[in-house]
């Protein structure tokens, strides 16, 4: 059976045995993943995969199910056991899905989602590029260098969507990603790691194995010798790449569930002002190639842009279908896509040289954040800056607070936003972040 | 959250004694040898085949109803071919012989010479029972854990007015593997797992907190048989909600730090515990890796990682490479006396695997992982850690950690907990992360309490995308120095 056949199987089985409606996805995947240490393969590991999940709804009762034992007899099997436990559940008609006609998709190939290089690629090809990634990571000379091991890999999925109502729609993407990791000895005990990874739809659109090496030891030699600096409220500079840990949690509580199940910071916030004047971040979907775009969202509504927070007025919930009936509001879309914020002028250097101190966080370590109170408190790692320049290197710090009081302390993006990620941001300059160190 | 309610296999009964998962897999010995052979075909020097039948279940209860369930069923081997420390790995969800010998093919291309080696008679080998269970999940109905979730959700809004809203989810699973060796071994293994838990959100005036408790098991139904673990989930959940609603922030920066009892055994996971994981070792890239036979903490300290706790999350009958489970002493009276092994590692040391080698199911490799983690009892009256502390803080309940192998940074998060102030507990506190450096940290275990507990919480560890189940406990210890995430500074 193909993508499409599996879930009209299910489609039609599931209603046959008394569902009352059903959703079907059925997916496979390929995933070829390759390292390197010491100049040899250190693993390779490569499958074809295959998965049902669906959800239902039995005389107004709702679950859901998944199996990769798509056997007939078996999935047969599966199916009326998940029926009739269903029926021993209570009723929720929220669950309904939408009418057809409110269902769409976008055109998935101006998605630009999927690359057939893949089937280029040979085993040796594979071989060889982690090979030149480790050569190119070892061309350093470093004495300093422990161990570094590289990875290459490729993804290909194909899915399909199907409703019980009629609406269908199939999926297709790829993602091509290479990276490194390495350790260092330094004077003393510490083993500082670095690394670096790159993912794509496209073959194409990765960076070459030079970049990927020179910004593993840009980042590497930036946690040599690291230790706390002293406690106290400092600008903080939140490199690009490290935003998405701080967007999830000012995030979280924006989804219907947490609104409706009272746990979130945000909920009588709507049209209200939640940050500075300058904060925009909005979410999209259709962004070609981006790693978070797709048609249709869960509900089967056709995917589209939307504002989030707009001049630090919040816009928007992620409402989904269920949750909207609950809080009897218009659904809105269930969860992030892309995320952007849109970039500043200056560079990063340009505004941190401006600073005559200020704290770049590089990564995190640890932390966590309550959605109900949006206290947060995070571990981090970084450097000291003064007027731009690094004086310190920084390790074993937090920094606590409350995303509220960060989105008011947001100051300025810088222009560098990173494109490797489902979220599309520049480093952002807050401008009186509490951290714990000495 | 994945809820969910039944499974099936593939046409067969949990209920099989263990000499028929054959049937199970569809598979005979004949075929487990071919594809074993398949797997060695290009000069690896070893293999294994894991098969994996795992099904789980979960109810949930929200919004005042037992309105959602899932199921998830999950079928497959994986095949690994080691040539050396290096390892080509495949796995397939199609158990026919043709699909297992393509897997194994593959798996096969990491070796590069003919290999004349070939696999032996199998023998299926028994195995210790550090989970004996009486009620299968598979012979539970709906009608069962329905009422159970219902129970739990009248009693939470019973504690306490303030409590606003209330979740309620029973999860439980099974997994029936089969591990085959090119040297006539061969495994089979049913581990149940349970997981309940509860999330409660309540309200006093303008303060509004959440918090969740849960309780987890490798058990069968009989784990709820009494009624002091339904009272203990439901009194926690709510008991540690209500905490946060009059708890504030401590001040940031240095301080000396006493961990309560339990489930603080989080600071020996994040701290020691993955650093002791000998492949991280075998590299060079563990902080801990020139330390082995070294004095690394005080006297008193002496941790272990102990497969064999009954009914434990972390417990297990035999490795996922098919190798005893045993408790493991890491740190010795203060010395560093061993590694966490897989084949792998134990080989390159030259030494017995500790029965560590463990993965998240058939789509993984193994590699050295934690069971039971946990420090031994000290010497130290508990209040008397505490009283020996001016000025710092007591952490309670945990949430969450993360460590750096290399430079050994390590964090936790503190969910609750209170300020400690000439030798008293005072302020409530709440939601801070905690970070210090493993080595620096274990040399500062001033003082280790006589109450050790081992936490019966539903942990999860993550380690390169893969999370296996994990226990970790501790006594009441004081360590001088790490660094709080407060405010103020």
């Amino acid at each position: 059976m193909n993508q499409q056949e599996a879930v009209d199987y299910a489609l039609k089985r599931a209603l046959a045995l008394g569902a009352q409606e059903v959703k079907a996805r059925s997916s496979q995947v390929a995933h070829v993943e390759l390292s390197q240490r010491e100049g040899r393969l250190e693993k390779t590991s490569e499958a074809r995969t295959q998965g049902l999940g669906l959800s239902m709804l039995v005389d107004d009762r709702f679950s859901s199910h998944s199996t990769s034992d798509l056997r007939l007899e078996a999935l047969d099997a599966f199916l009326a056991r998940a029926i009739d436990a269903t029926r021993v559940l209570e009723p929720d008609p929220d669950r309904r899905m939408a009418a057809r006609d409110l269902m769409g998709s976008r055109d998935l190939a101006s998605l630009d989602l999927y690359d057939g290089s893949h089937v280029d690629q040979t085993p040796e090809g594979r071989r060889n590029w982690v090979s030149e990634l480790e050569r190119s990571v070892l061309s350093a000379g470093r004495d300093d260098l422990v161990s570094t091991t590289t990875h290459v890999w490729e993804v290909t999925s194909h899915g399909y969507v199907g409703f019980s109502n009629g609406f269908g729609a199939a999926t297709a993407s790829t993602s091509y990603g290479l990276g490194a990791e390495l350790t260092l000895q330094e004077p003393g005990d510490k083993l500082p790691e670095a690394y670096a990874f790159y993912s794509a739809r496209h073959l194409a659109d990765l960076p070459d194995v030079e970049h990927v090496a020179q910004e593993l030891w840009r980042r590497a030699d930036e946690h040599l010798q690291a230790g706390p600096a002293p406690s106290g409220k400092y600008p903080m500079l939140l490199a690009n790449r490290t935003v998405g840990r701080i967007l999830g949690a000012v995030l979280s509580p924006l989804s219907g569930s947490a609104i409706w199940q009272g746990r979130s910071i945000w909920a009588e916030d709507l049209g209200q002002s939640i940050g500075a004047e300058g904060l925009n971040i909005h979410d999209d979907p259709t962004i070609p190639r981006a790693p978070g775009s797709s048609p249709f969202d869960g509900d089967g509504f056709a995917s589209r842009p939307r504002p989030i927070i707009e001049g630090g007025v919040l816009k928007t919930f992620f409402v989904d279908l269920y949750h909207s009936r609950k809080l009897e509001r218009d659904p809105t879309t269930g969860g992030s896509s892309n995320l952007v914020v849109p970039p500043g002028s200056r560079s990063m250097e340009a505004i941190a040289s401006d600073l005559p101190q200020a704290i770049r966080v590089t990564s995190f370590l640890g932390g966590n954040t309550s959605s109900a109170s949006g206290d947060f408190s995070f571990g981090i790692r970084g450097q000291l800056l003064e007027h731009g320049e690094p004086v310190q290197n920084v390790s074993e710090m937090n920094i606590s607070g409350n995303i509220r009081d960060l989105l008011g302390s947001y100051t300025e993006a810088a222009n560098d936003t990173w494109t490797w990620s489902s979220m599309r941001v520049p480093t952002l300059l807050f401008d009186a972040v509490q951290f714990s160190g000495t | 959250m994945n809820p969910d309610i039944l499974l099936t296999g593939p046409g067969a009964s949990l209920d099989m004694p263990a000499g028929t998962y054959f049937e199970r897999f569809g598979i005979t010995h004949e075929v487990l040898r071919r594809v074993m052979d398949a797997a060695l075909s290009r000069g690896a020097d070893d293999c294994d085949l894991y098969f994996e039948h795992a099904l789980s279940n979960t109810v949930g209860l929200v919004d005042n109803k037992v309105n959602r369930a899932s199921t998830h069923v999950d079928l497959g081997c994986g095949v690994r071919a080691r040539d050396g420390d290096s390892i080509g790995y495949a796995y397939t969800e199609d158990l026919s012989p043709a699909a297992l010998l393509s897997a194994a093919r593959t798996a096969a291309e990491i070796a590069a010479t003919d290999s004349r080696r070939k696999s032996l008679d199998l023998g299926c080998l028994a195995l210790p029972d550090y989970y004996p269970v009486q009620q299968r999940w598979e012979a539970v109905g709906m009608d069962v854990r329905v009422p159970m979730v219902k129970r739990w959700e009248e009693a939470a809004f019973a504690r306490d007015p303030r409590i606003q809203k209330v979740q309620a989810f029973l999860m439980d699973g099974e997994k029936v593997v089969m591990v085959a060796r090119p040297d006539g071994r061969l495994f089979q293994d049913y581990q149940p797992m349970t997981l309940s838990f509860v999330v409660c959100t309540a309200v006093d005036g303008d303060r509004r907190e959440s918090c969740s408790y849960n309780l987890a098991s490798r058990a069968g139904l009989e784990f709820y048989d009494d009624p002091a673990r339904h009272e203990s989930l439901v009194e926690q959940a709510v008991d540690r909600t209500l905490f946060l609603l009059r708890a504030g922030k401590p001040p940031a920066g240095e301080m000396p730090v006493v961990l309560a009892k339990g489930s603080s055994g989080i600071l020996l996971h994040e701290a020691i515990g993955h650093g002791l994981e000998a492949d991280f070792n075998r590299k060079g890239v563990s902080i801990y890796a020139a330390k082995m036979g070294q004095q690394v903490a005080p006297k008193h300290v002496t941790i272990v990682d102990d497969g064999t706790v009954a009914g434990s999350r972390g417990a297990i009958n035999v490795d996922d490479e098919g190798n005893a489970t045993e408790k493991t002493v890491l740190i010795r009276e203060g010395r560093l006396d061993s590694f966490l092994h897989d084949e792998i590692s134990a080989a390159h040391y030259g030494v017995d695997p500790t029965g560590s080698g463990r993965r998240e199911s058939f789509r993984h490799a193994p590699m050295p992982r934690m069971r039971a983690t946990y420090m031994e009892p000290g010497p130290d009256d508990p209040e008397d850690i505490i009283r020996s502390v001016k000025r710092g803080i007591y952490c309670e309940t945990f949430a969450n950690g993360q460590v750096q192998i290399g430079a050994g940074d390590f964090a936790f998060y503190m969910k609750t907990g209170y300020l400690i102030e000439d030798g008293k507990l005072t302020q409530p506190i709440k939601d801070v992360n905690i970070i210090g450096n493993g080595p620096a940290a274990l040399e500062q275990v001033e003082m280790v309490g006589n109450d050790l507990e081992l936490d019966a919480g539903g942990w999860t560890c993550g380690k390169e995308g893969q999370g296996v189940p994990v226990s970790h406990g501790q006594p009441t210890i004081k360590v001088g120095a790490l660094v709080v995430g407060g405010v103020d500074a």
